[in-house]
């Protein structure tokens, strides 16, 4: 019985190559799709940055993004009333992703560039 | 929007998944500044929300709308500014030598188990495995992740062997096992949803290894149909990531799990065209196919004045139905009810549902049973694809043990000429 044996690891090799947002043209069962869900790769994310934060809210855009997860919706909006009894100045707009959680929507990410300052996502989980 | 569009950005996650989130920065290497909510969020009252936004990060202790402010306006710091992914370390091909009984202990403890009893890979099982193809061991055969977003672990046709010796498969079965790896679907995926896996074999393998497609093809009750689904969990396990609470988070969980409902069709009592025939491949070709979903719900002929109006009892399960029937039941569908091609059943059931079913390509009837009784498997798994096992079986042909291993095989005499046995 104490006698050592020899055995193979039997965990994968990181392979550097990650799972990635689907694209908007995407079906939704893609993103458990290994041959059709988008990738991304180490070198990629190691060089993504966070953007500069803003020096305040006042006088700013600050879009609210609700994605489809119970309760999302309705988190955002007594968020978006608090802001406005509490932070009057602060503008915000909801906004519902309609692409579902996992699946990009450059037309709204244009939109909040365009005439946002910042964005809260929210409720994941 | 950080990155691509310059935004700062405030996320929210119910403080349930703080963990799975802080994994997930250091993973991408970005240190996206979440706010966590107390969970639930779905399913309680707006006052309870109102509580959530107006309280604290139970996880912080911060005052919710301050930490989501600050998220927005405060300076990145100089750790945010060189955050850098944590990346994860090779693995070495043999583990430390130990004694069986403490490697045995290491791999439970270690989560690379089912829980139940595995073969320890000695480089002696794994070099008899490999006689099960001819593919070079340094082959790589794919990579998986049960998760949506981490990073996918790449594998060997080594390391798949290592997942077959684990399982308790024999050479003949490592066909089957490289083409489910080469899918590069995990069986058991981390959605909080618990979903549940199904496999089918197609094709001239299915009799070759033993595999069950008749009476109780879903049971414990035949040794390819146990190995071979088991190896698929083993699989996701270990080349799939699955690490609990971490990467793999069904809060049910589900027992199919353990072995994904692995049988074969029984082609030979069908009188339909074989299921991978009907999906464009040969009858002569041996296939692997996969399904995904949740629910199954047994069912029988008793409430029904047809045998087609069986398959509506489980209208509104899901937006796809994979049925498994018992030959009797296609016979009936068949030779009463004018059913000479299951895609116009799968048609039929399409028209009747009225649900948001994804249409009639997404209803399947695949036929599994011994014919002792006209019943029905019915789940509302979608057909994800059928993976070609022949590239993997050795030129030579299956490699069979001299005296292959097979559980007693049922039982089937149809005309009494058996007699009875005692």
């Amino acid at each position: 019985m104490d006698k050592k044996i020899t055995v193979l690891d039997p965990v994968g090799q990181p392979s550097g190559i990650f799972g990635k947002r689907l694209n908007a043209d995407s079906p939704m069962s893609a993103i458990h799709d290994p041959t059709n869900q988008p990738r991304d790769t180490a070198e990629n994310l190691g060089s993504l940055k966070m953007a500069e934060r803003l020096d305040t809210l006042e006088g700013k855009t600050v879009y609210l993004v609700s994605i489809p997860f119970a309760g999302s919706k309705e988190f955002l909006e007594e968020l978006q009333d608090w802001f406005s009894k509490n932070r009057p100045g602060v503008k915000t707009v909801f906004r519902e992703k309609k692409l579902g959680w996992a699946t990009d929507e450059p037309e709204l990410w244009q939109e909040i560039k365009e005439n946002g300052d910042a964005v809260v996502f929210g409720v994941g989980g | 929007m950080e990155n691509d569009y310059g935004i700062p950005t405030a996320p929210i996650v119910s403080a349930r998944f703080a963990d799975y989130m802080e994994r997930d920065c250091q993973s991408h290497g970005v240190p996206l500044r979440y706010t966590y909510p107390p969970y639930p969020v779905g399913w309680v009252s707006r006052e309870v929300l109102k509580g959530y936004v107006q309280g604290n990060d139970p996880i912080t202790g911060i005052p919710i709308t301050d930490e989501i402010i600050n998220a927005l306006t405060k300076p990145l710091t100089d750790a945010e500014k060189a955050f850098k992914a944590r990346k994860r370390p090779e693995r070495q091909r043999l583990l430390e030598p130990d004694t069986e009984e403490n490697l045995y202990r290491l791999f439970i403890e270690n989560g690379w188990t089912d829980g139940l009893p595995i073969i320890l890979p000695t480089e002696e099982r794994v070099a008899e495995m490999l006689t099960g193809t001819d593919h070079a061991p340094h082959e790589q055969v794919g990579m998986m992740s049960v998760t949506t977003n981490e990073e996918r672990l790449k594998y060997t046709v080594e390391k798949c062997a290592v997942i077959a010796v684990m399982a308790g498969c024999r050479p003949e079965h490592f066909p089957v096992i490289l083409a489910l790896a080469a899918s590069g679907r995990p069986s058991m995926p981390s959605s909080t949803t618990s979903f549940a896996s199904m496999m089918v074999v197609n094709g001239p393998i299915r009799n070759e290894i033993g595999m069950n497609s008749g009476l109780g093809a879903l049971s414990p009750i035949n040794f390819a149909n146990s190995v071979i689904g088991r190896a698929w969990t083993l699989m996701s396990i270990n080349l799939g990531d699955v690490r609990p609470g971490v990467t793999f988070m069904a809060t049910t969980g589900t027992t199919i799990n353990y072995n994904n409902m692995c049988c074969a069709e029984n082609e030979e009592d069908s009188v339909w065209a074989p299921f991978h025939v009907r999906k464009g491949f040969k009858k002569e070709q041996s296939v692997v196919s996969l399904f995904r979903g949740w629910n199954v719900r047994m069912l029988g002929m008793a409430p029904t004045k047809t045998t087609r109006e069986v398959a509506l009892q489980v209208k509104g399960m899901g937006r796809s139905y994979t049925y498994l029937i018992d030959p009797l039941v296609a016979k009936n569908l068949k030779d009463r009810e004018g059913f000479d091609d299951p895609v116009k059943l799968s048609e039929w059931v399409a028209g009747e549902m009225k649900t948001p079913l994804r249409g009639p390509e997404a209803i399947n009837f695949i036929v599994v049973g011994g014919e002792v009784n006209p019943f029905w498997v019915a789940t509302d798994f979608n057909y994800l694809q059928t993976v070609p096992i022949d590239p993997w079986i050795p030129s030579a042909g299956i490699k069979k043990d001299a005296r292959p291993i097979r559980m007693p095989v049922p039982v089937t005499c149809k005309d009494g000429s058996c007699g009875l046995q005692l």
